[in-house]
Formats: C-alpha cells, structure tokens, sequence
C-alpha cells in the first residue's frame, strides 16, 4: 500500500542525551541531507508520528515520559534508538540514575549505533525503521482482516520470546496507570516465563488448603497453561491459568492495544475456562486500577472476592466466579 | 456549463488540484530554503498513509466535528461553484470553521484549546473583511448570486482594488500560513505543538487535510473571481496569489494574536470598507 | 386575553395557597395560548379592527388608571430621593391630563385596537414565549425560595401576580391601536418591570430598577409628547392612521415613538437598565428579554419603519440600532457572566431590530419581524437554561460551564440549540441577518460595515460559549438532574420551538410576514426558494450530527491528551517542575486588554446620545409645527433641505 514507505512522520525525544545526537538528527533536516525529500516531518507530537526516535540513556526522569509518549502514538509506530546511549546506555550504562536503553522502557526497532551517531547514520536507520513501519502496517491490517480466523491455541515454551514481547506492548497501559515499574509483567525476564511453563503450582496457596491429594505431577493440566491467540502467525493475546483441585487461577490476560475492543479478551477467558473442565470455581487476579481487565471479568460473570495490598502502588483485586 | 456540471467538477478535482498545490507549495517552500524538497505527490502520500493510521482520540465524540467539518468545507465549495448566493457561501464556510473550532475545543487538550481560541480570533479577524468582499462585489454587479459576479462584463479588481487587497490579507489568515499560522502552527516545533489538530490521528487528520485542500481551492476560486471576465488573466491572478502567500509564508515570522487582530480590522475598516465608500459615493 | 391575565394577577395578590397559584398560572397559560390560536384563524390580512369609536368612558377610566400608576411612582420617587423620577412622572401624567380635559372629547378614533397579522406574531409570542415563563418561573421560584436564595424574602404572591399584569399588558401594547390606550399599556410595563426588578430588594436590586424606571420614564414622556404632537399635527391618536398619513406630518410623533421605543428596547443610551435587570430571578430576566418588554419598543418602531424610511429621522434610528449592534457585541467578548453576555447579546439583537425599523424599507421591516421571533425563542430558551444551570452548579460564570456536557446532558444540549439559533448558518438568526445585510445595502450600504463587524463580535463570544459547554476536562460532577414539571415543560417546549422556527420560517414568512408586508408597502421581501433549500439542506447536515453518535467510541482508541509526555495519568494533570503533580486549567480569552466593557459603552452612550438629539432635531426641525394642520400641505410636500442631505447619506 503507498504511503507508509513515502511519509513518515517522526516525532524527536531526548531522554538524557548529550544533545550531540540532537544536534546530528536536527542536521538532518538542514539543505545538506534535506530528509524532507524522503517525506519525512519533524511532527513533535506523537499523535501525528510514525517514528519514534530517541536520544540518550533512560533516567528516572525520561522513563515516564518516554513510556507515555510511546503510548500516544498511533499504531503502527516504530521506535528507532539513536546513538549509543539510547542503544544501550553508552558510557552512561552503570551510572546510579540510569536504567540502561531506550529498550529498557519500551520494544525498539532499529537501533543506530554511534557517538554522536552521523547523520548519515541516522538517515539510514529512519529508511530501516521505514521498512520495519512498512511490514507492520501489512501485518496489522492482514490481522486486522482475519481477526475472525484467529485460533485459540496453548502455547508452548518456543513461544516465551513472543509472548515476553507482547506483555511488554500490553502492560505499558498499566505502567502508566501505576506509574512507576512496579508491574511485575514488566520486569519479567525471559527465563522468568520459560521457567512459568515448567512451573507446577504450588499446592499450598490453594484457598481450600487441599495438601495431601496426591497430584499425578506428570499430567498436563497440573502445569500452568499459557493460551494464545493467534492471528496470521502471530500472537495478539494470551492468558495464563492454572487449577488446583477445583479452583481454577487465571492471570496476565493481555491483548495487543491495537486489538482491543474486539472481544479477544473475552474469548480467551472463555477458552481457558473450557480448558478446565472439572473446575467449578474461578479465581482471577487483577490490579486495582486496571478497569478494562476488571469490565471484562465481570462481564463474563465474575465478581471482587477480596483485595490484597501488593505494593504500595498496586493492590490486587481477586474476583471469582462458580460454574455451574 | 451548468451549475450542476461544475459542482461535479469541482467534487472530484478540487482535492486533485488542492493536494498538488499542496505539494508544490512545499515544493516551492524547500527550494526557498535551498533543499530539495519532497516529491509534488507528498501530500497524497500523506493522506494515504493517515488513512491507515490507528485512530487516537482523548474525547470519543471529537472527530464527528472533524466530518462536519469537512463535508460544510465541501459544500462551501460546492455552493461556490454551482453559482449560488455569495452570502450563504460565507455562512456555509463560517459553520465549516466553527465545527473545526468545536472539535478542538472537544478534544479538550491545552494545546488543541489555545489553538482554538486563536482560530476564534482569526476568524474574528478576518469576517468582517470577508463580508465586505461579498459587499463590494455586490456594489459593483448587483447581485450577491456568484453565477452574476462571474458573468460580469467588467474587470471587478478595477473596481475593487482596496476590497481585493483586504481580501488577499484575509487569505494569508485563512490559509493558516506564516504570519497567521496561529492557530495551527504550520511549522513544526512551536509553543502550541500542531495547535487545534494536536489531538487528531489517523483518519480524522486526514480529513482535515483534504477539507484545506478543498477550502485552498475555493478560496482561489474567489480571487478568481475579480477577474472573472478575462478567464486567463483570472487563472493567472490566482496562482500568482498563490504563489504570493508562499513567499510571504517563508519570509515572515509569526504576529502576535493582537497584531493579527487589529491589522486585520485596519485593513477591513482603511482599504475594505474605504473602497466601498468610495464606490458609494461614485454612483 | 388583555384583561384575563390582568385579572388573573389581580387574583393572586389575593389568594396566598401556592396550590392555587398553581393551577391558576397553568390554566392561565392555557388559556392565553388557546386564545392567541384562535385568533390567528379570525385574522385577516388587512387586519382585525375592533371597538370603534370614541369611548371616552374607557378613556376616563383609563385616564385614572395613569394616575394611580402616577401616584404610586411619585411615591417610589420620593422615598427614593430621585427627583428625576419624580420631574419626569410629572410632566407625563400632567400632559396626559392636560390632553385629556382639553381634547378627550373631540377625539374619535376609528377602531381602538387592531389586530393585523404583526400583532398577532408578537400576540403568539407574548402568549407561548411568556407562558412558557410562567410555567418555568413556577417550578423556578419554589426553589428559588427554598434552597438557592433562602436569605430573599418570598414575595411570590407579588410576583405572579406582576408576571401575569405584565402580559396582559403586553397583549395590550401589540392590539391597541389608541395611543392613549398604548400609553397606559406602556406605563403598565414600566411598573411591572421595575418591580419585578427590585424582587429582592437588595441595595444593588433598588438601584437597578430605579435606574430601569428612570430611563422607561423618559421613553414614556417622549411618548406623551408624541401624542400630543401627533393629535396637533396629523390629528389622529390612532397608529395604522398615523402611519397612513402624510410623512411630514408624522415625522415628529413617528421620531418621538422611536425614542420612546429605543428607551424601552435598551439600545445604547439606554442599555444600561437592561444590564442591571440581571439581578432580578431569571424568569423575570428571561421575560424582559425575550418575548414582552423590549420587543415593545421593537415593536414600536417597526410600527413605525414605513414613516421614518428614508428620512434623516430614519437614518439616526438605524445609526443608533447600528452602534448599539456592534459595541454591544463587542462587550459581550469581554464579560464571562452568562447572564451578562445573554444580555448584551439582547441588546446587540435588538440594536438589528432597530436597524431595521431605521431603514424602514419592506426588506428590513421582514428581517425585523424575522428576528424578533427568532431572538424571543432562542434567547428564552438560553435564560431559561442558564436558570437551571445556576440552581444547580451555584455560578453563572461561564468558565464554569465546562463540561456541562457531561454534567447536565440535557441542559447542556438545550442551550447548544438555543445557542446555534442565535448565529449559526442555517438557523433563523442567521436567516435574519442576512435579510437585514441585504436591507442595508440597499438602503445605506455605509451601515454595512457595523453589521460585518458586529457579527465577527457575535461569533467570537458565542462560539467559546459553545466550546466551554462541550470540553471535558475532569469527571463528571454528580449534580441533581430533577427539573420541575414547569420548567421540563417550557424548555422542552422552547427547544423544541426554536427548531421548529427553523424549519418552518418559510411558512411564517408567507403566512404572516409577508401578508403584513405587503399590505403596508404594496411589496414584499423574501428569500429565494433556491436559497431556501440550501438553507434547509444545511439544516438537514447539522441534524445529522447527532447521528454521528452512534458511531460513537467505535473504531478509535482513546489516550490521554499530550501533555509534552508529562501526563500523571490523565489529560489535565501533569508533572511540573521538580516533579510536582499540577493541573491543566484552560481559561476563554476575554481580551480585556484589547476592548474594555467601560470604554466601549461610554464611546457608544455618547454617540447614540449625538444620533438620538440629531433624531429629534432633524425631525423637529423639519416637520410642520404643531397646529400648522394638514389642509395646507400637498400630498408632495418634501423637506426642502432635508432632502440632499439624506440622499447624499442613502448613497453612502
């Protein structure tokens, strides 16, 4: 389709930078490179951007911005990290204030090494993250056409990289209604979830304290479940769950923001409650402020049991629901 | 032609020749600059790519006013072409920009709502002035119907210098260009951020894009009409008028809302109403 | 339907049950409705002409009526230490004595009261608009007295009662075709206003209705000496004969109806009273503003449009109806008052209205009759909302408005109708101005220049409103929705009248207006059918717009405003320096800086005071003197010097 690869829209944000990569990007748009050839706008608001592209390490004061920036930009977007710092934290990488590259905060795209990273540099990046826009565009609207296509599958742990991924896209709504990092599916690491594939429940956090049933450890159900939700190839949702004894736990529903709203959600949850045939009491985990999650729950009929402080930001909301 | 015929022509090739003027404005606006400059069909990519956008919204309802803005800018137009009555032209496009000013005002963002403040006193700035164009036009044909002003024999700027001067002062205003760019900052990295459009993604910005080409197009369409008998020189005179507000937008910085205000006002009161003055006292 | 609300108010003041009170104003208002209905299909064209003769009983009683109400306003005087007040209720009530002993006998008017098709507009309106008032005002003034206004003492008896004088009285004004009997009528309104004004009777309250009676009174003697002018010199007390008669002859009186017209329509040397009328409760706000009151003196002088056009007369009434437009609307810019900008948009209306009568052709006198029922209807609706919105958020300011949208839905709703009816493109106001821009140019292109301005003015003030009403820019405020039956029923009804107005304006045009029209000019005005359809396809556009909302939500995602990425969670609250949390507050400009209120009045005051003594010079100056009686003039008899000078200004 014409116009992705012909106009793209940047919006510029130093996160830390020494301003020598600003300086580079802004000579960008002078008479010697003009990239306004290539259609490219220096926009400097993300509503308008396709681009994203950020200078310098993250600090605690660039975090929040950049994850809200990110946020504002509309689908599909394209993050380009410039320079080594916003690459991996540069010279910068051990300092007490600095949590490390742009990709510590949110997924990036192209990175464009170099201290200051020339020009040149950064205009061959921006045409890389073109072609990167160019096939998320295909994607998307590919997967936007054949939502109705999309299977419901349990994922396997060779899915744990896409899966991380996606969490990181879905959670960023919830880092900014928590405000800071303290939602755990952001810290998450990909041995962290490999290891949740392996994982069998721990029998004692059952509410009915059922110890002593001898469980068949090597039965499939015992173990955590991941459910995804597959478009064309790729995940757009998943959810986990696991059951013990008759109580079903469900967490992490999450569906990519481009696809809300369009009862994937939904689904999943009914998917993987049918996983649990013999369960007659689900249990999901949600954090207080995450009313899309808490609407969806309840409007598959379940309702708040009981809260539990988890850190001073978040407190957990259990809402449960018997089947019957 | 019939009316008819020239409101279809004017649905179909107006965001036609909008979109390349478009183009070539920027085109002309980078070599002003000593750069290459984007390709003539940049606008068209632009708006192709928007349409594939994901739609971001602050307030749910904000882009309905964005479609009404862009079919009243159409029917400005449309109303234009098809001969009709000059007044009802200007309500017509007057509604078209309070839809756009409601709709930043919906978005309920501080940039989209300084930018909407602006745009009011913008347009404050330039009705008067837009009005006394149409009166002067009537003066001189009699008739406020844009099919009579067109059929006129004489050359209307000859006696309309003043109103037709005034009237190219409005449209530096109404193309929201340098040094009226102060609603929606056409350049980017500004106080305001994109002003009114700030909040608007997607396909809505797209819409906003083809109503200005769609506006761009009427509006040269009534310099036209000051030399509406001497086609030529009309098709003439409106590019040159084009090519004016391109220079003027690379050679001006932006006016304080003040400036804007009360120049404008002078220039409606000194050369608009002036020359209508004259003209009465003439008959 | 003069007399059953007079009596009806004479009523109240009896009965104290505010059950009855109750039933009473409904059935009233029923009544009024009904009857005006009736007459429209007992009208024709010409004219109904009633009560013949000389009834110089009536007159005699009438004649005391004047005297009680002399009486009273000499005592008002007094206690109030205003000797104006005084001086002025003097030289009226003595004049009018001094006519009646002198000539009352002599008189003999053809018809006492007539009732064309004009008075039957204002009749419709007087009865629906005012009605509707009434009924608002019941719902209204109980919680008036009971929550918001506790300190006020409940006069409600008083105040019905006054309601209901004051639209017998207007009923009065629009038939009555004696002027002795228009006078009283007149007088009534004065008196009825300025009470109702000082309801409260706070200190600011007294002020202001002693100024409203002040300037009325002036108006009234401007008014008796017109009488008395028009009986020595065209020798008739009756209007639709004066009008008839020769121009010359009428000048004077016609000039002097004018001014008393201006007076009681606020425009500039006089809006003042207006303004102040603010502070008494809405409804009675609502009632001055929309259908009774001022539109008597609009009414006035677009009764008499046909003798001053194309006089130098006639030009200073159109300069003062011109300036008025333009600086009230330029004031209304700088004042964020809801209730303060409803007023001087009033004003600026009615300054349109006074245009036209000014000008005086057949165009202008159909805008005029166009806009007066357009502005009844919209700018009812409008006070009547900013009632509600007042008893329920506690502030008329209008920055406080924001949101309403989400805070009361359908007041909100109601007052962006009432709002597009009062400027936006294809609804009556709009329709009407246009009319009145093509009136001008035909008449004194010169004038246009005020209307171009003055509607920039207009457009500016009203658009912000409308902005300010839809912005969201915090949660929804919990407010109690309840209307009161009155009030749901007047402004469901308003609403619901303005659109209609809209729509049907065509129907209105050639069953009413242009009928009344044609009759005084032998032509009419009009809008072209094309144009018509274009008008209507617009409406259709803008109806379509609440369509849109059933699209609503779907297919956008929805973030938070960029706030330069330092949002907290939400679009209007972000972190400023060193990290403090701080919120967006988004403020109208008002551009005091630019235009002030004080300035732009004082400029107007004095201009129109210029205009108002060169109206009356002009007019002295060049019209017969009283007793030079109408054998000696031909039918052709000219202003000799008036002549150039007003061609010379009508080429302008």
């Amino acid at each position: 389709m014409i116009g992705f690869k012909e106009s793209p829209w940047i919006i510029h944000y130093d996160a830390s930078s020494c301003n020598g990569c600003d300086i580079e990007t802004l000579a960008c748009l002078t008479p010697l490179y003009d990239v306004e050839r290539l259609g490219v706008v220096n926009t400097g608001n993300p509503k308008h951007a396709d681009i994203f592209l950020v200078t310098g390490a993250v600090n605690e004061q660039s975090r929040s911005v950049i994850r809200n920036i990110y946020h504002q930009l509309p689908e599909p977007k394209v993050v380009v990290a410039v320079g080594i710092c916003a690459s991996t934290g540069g010279i910068f990488r051990e300092c007490y204030n600095i949590s490390g590259g742009v990709d510590s905060v949110i997924p990036v795209d192209v990175y464009v090494p170099g201290c200051a990273a020339r020009p040149e540099a950064i205009i061959d990046g921006v045409v890389r993250a073109l072609g990167v826009l160019e096939q998320k565009q295909k994607q998307m609207s590919a997967m936007r056409n054949s939502l109705d296509k999309t299977l419901y599958l349990r994922a396997e742990k060779t899915d744990a990289p896409e899966i991380l991924t996606l969490q990181k896209i879905a959670y960023q709504s919830d880092a900014e209604v928590y405000g800071d990092d303290s939602v755990p599916a952001l810290q998450q690491t990909l041995e962290d979830l490999e290891n949740e594939f392996d994982r069998r429940p721990a029998r004692e956090t059952t509410v009915l304290g059922a110890r002593g049933v001898s469980p068949d450890l090597s039965e499939d159900k015992d173990r955590v479940v991941f459910l995804k939700a597959v478009v064309n190839g790729k995940i757009i949702g998943s959810v986990r769950g696991h059951a013990v004894e008759d109580t079903g736990f469900l967490s992490r529903l999450i569906v990519h923001p481009y696809f809300r709203g369009r009862g994937i959600g939904r689904r999943l949850l009914g998917e993987i409650e049918a996983f649990f045939p013999h369960v007659t009491r689900f249990e999901a985990r949600v954090g207080h402020k995450s009313k899309l999650t808490q609407g969806q729950l309840s409007s598959r009929g379940y309702a708040v049991s009981r809260q539990e402080p988890f850190t001073p930001a978040i407190t957990w909301v259990y809402m449960q629901k018997e089947r019957k | 032609m019939s009316p008819w015929l020239r409101l279809i022509i004017y649905l179909v090739a107006a965001p036609v020749v909008g979109g390349l003027l478009a183009g070539i404005d920027r085109r002309i606006s980078a070599r002003m600059q000593a750069r290459q400059g984007p390709p003539i069909l940049q606008p068209f990519y632009d708006v192709l790519k928007l349409l594939q956008k994901e739609n971001v919204v602050v307030r749910r309802s904000q882009n309905f006013y964005i479609f009404f803005f862009l079919l009243l800018v159409i029917f400005t137009g449309g109303l234009f072409f098809a001969g009709s009555d000059l007044l009802l032209v200007i309500f017509a496009l007057t509604l078209a920009s309070i839809f756009f000013v409601l709709a930043a005002y919906k978005a309920s963002s501080p940039f989209s709502f300084i930018g909407a403040e602006r745009e009011l006193i913008q347009m404050m700035a330039y009705e008067p002035m837009v009005l006394l164009t149409a009166i002067g036009m009537y003066m001189v044909t009699k008739s406020f119907q844009v099919g009579d002003i067109a059929a006129h024999s004489s050359l209307l700027v000859l006696a309309l210098p003043g109103v037709f001067l005034g009237f190219l002062y409005t449209l530096e205003i109404k193309f929201r260009k340098s040094p009226f760019d102060l609603s929606c900052s056409h350049h980017a990295h500004q106080e305001l951020v994109r002003g009114m459009t700030t909040e608007f993604s997607g396909r809505a910005l797209a819409m906003i894009e083809v109503a200005h080409w769609y506006e761009n197009v009427f509006l040269l369409g009534w310099v036209f009409l000051f030399f509406a008998s001497i086609p030529a020189l009309g098709i003439a005179a409106a590019l040159a008028v084009f090519g004016f507000v391109i220079l003027v937008d690379n050679v001006f910085a932006r006016l304080k809302w003040q400036t804007a205000l009360r120049s404008a006002w002078l220039v409606a009161l000194v050369l608009g109403f002036g020359n209508i003055l004259v003209l009465s006292l003439l008959r | 339907m003069i007399l059953g609300p007079i009596a009806a108010g004479m009523g109240l003041l009896c009965f104290r049950a505010e059950a009855f009170r109750q039933w009473s104003v409904g059935l009233l208002t029923l009544g009024i409705a009904a009857a005006s209905l009736a007459l429209v299909t007992m009208v024709p064209v010409s004219g109904l002409k009633l009560m013949p003769g000389n009834l110089h009983g009536v007159n005699l009683a009438f004649l005391a009526s004047e005297l009680a109400i002399a009486l009273f306003l000499l005592y008002v005087g007094f206690r109030a230490r205003r000797p104006l007040i005084v001086l002025l209720v003097a030289v009226q009530s003595a004049l009018m004595c001094w006519f009646e002993f002198r000539h009352g006998a002599h008189l003999q008017p053809a018809y006492n009261l007539v009732v064309d098709k004009f008075s039957l507009i204002m009749a419709l309106i007087n009865a629906f608009v005012g009605g509707g008032i009434c009924l608002y005002a019941l719902g209204y003034m109980r919680e008036y007295h009971g929550k918001a206004h506790a300190d006020v003492p409940d006069r409600r008896r008083m105040f019905f009662a006054l309601m209901m004088i004051f639209l017998g009285a207007m009923f009065g004004i629009v038939f009555a075709n004696n002027m002795l009997w228009l006078f009283l009528f007149w007088e009534v309104t004065t008196v009825c206003s300025f009470l109702l004004i000082g309801y409260t009777q706070t200190e600011e309250a007294r002020r202001n209705a002693l100024r409203a009676l002040t300037m009325n009174l002036v108006g009234g003697v401007a008014f008796a000496v017109a009488i008395v002018w028009a009986w020595h010199s065209a020798q008739t007390i009756e209007i639709d004969r004066l009008v008839a008669s020769n121009k010359s002859l009428a000048l004077m009186p016609a000039a002097l109806l004018c001014f008393a017209g201006i007076t009681k329509s606020a425009q500039m040397p006089f809006s003042s009273w207006l303004l102040g009328a603010m502070v008494a409760p809405t409804p009675v706000s609502a009632l001055l503003h929309s259908s009774t009151m001022v539109k008597a003196g609009v009414f006035l002088v677009l009764r008499m449009a046909p003798v001053i056009q194309s006089t130098a007369a006639g030009l200073a009434v159109a300069m003062v109806g011109a300036i008025t437009f333009l600086i009230a609307s330029l004031a209304a810019i700088t004042t964020s008052d809801a209730k303060k900008v409803l007023a001087y948009s009033t004003v600026a209306n009615l300054g349109l209205i006074v245009m036209c009568g000014g000008i005086g052709t057949h165009e202008a006198v159909w805008a005029g009759i166009l806009l007066i029922i357009f502005h009844a209807v919209s700018k009812c609706l409008l006070f009547l909302c900013v009632g509600v919105v007042e008893h329920k958020t506690h502030s008329r300011n209008i920055e406080d408005m924001s949101g309403l949208v989400i805070d009361l839905p359908i007041i909100a709703v109601m007052m962006l109708i009432g709002m597009a009816g009062m400027f936006v493109a294809p609804f009556g106001m709009l329709i009407s101005k246009w009319a009145v821009l093509k009136a001008v140019l035909d008449a004194y292109p010169a004038l246009s220049v005020f209307i171009a301005f003055g509607s920039a003015a207009t457009l500016f003030f009203w658009v912000k409103w409308m902005g300010k009403l839809i912005e969201v820019v915090r949660a929804r405020k919990v407010l109690d929705q309840h209307l009161e039956l009155g009030e749901r029923t007047a402004l469901y009804g308003l609403s619901l009248a303005t659109f209609l107005a809209c729509v049907l304006f065509p129907l209105i045009s050639i069953y009413a207006i242009e009928p009344y029209v044609k009759n005084i000019y032998g032509q009419s005005g009009g809008i072209g059918q094309g144009n018509i359809i274009i008008m209507l396809t617009m409406m259709v556009m803008i109806l379509l717009f609440p369509l849109s909302f059933i699209n609503y939500g779907r297919g956008v995602r929805v973030t938070d405003a960029y706030l330069g990425g330092a949002n907290l969670q939400s679009s209007v609250r972000f972190s400023g320096s060193a990290n403090q949390p701080q919120d967006v507050t988004m403020g109208n400009y008002y551009l005091r800086e630019f235009f002030s209120e004080a300035g732009l009045t004082k400029w107007g005051v004095v201009s129109c005071w210029v205009l108002l003594a060169g109206l009356l010079a002009t007019a002295g100056f060049f019209a017969p003197a009283p007793g030079a009686t109408a054998q000696g003039t031909p039918e052709h008899f000219e202003q000799p010097a008036a002549k150039p000078f007003v061609s010379a200004v009508k080429s302008l």
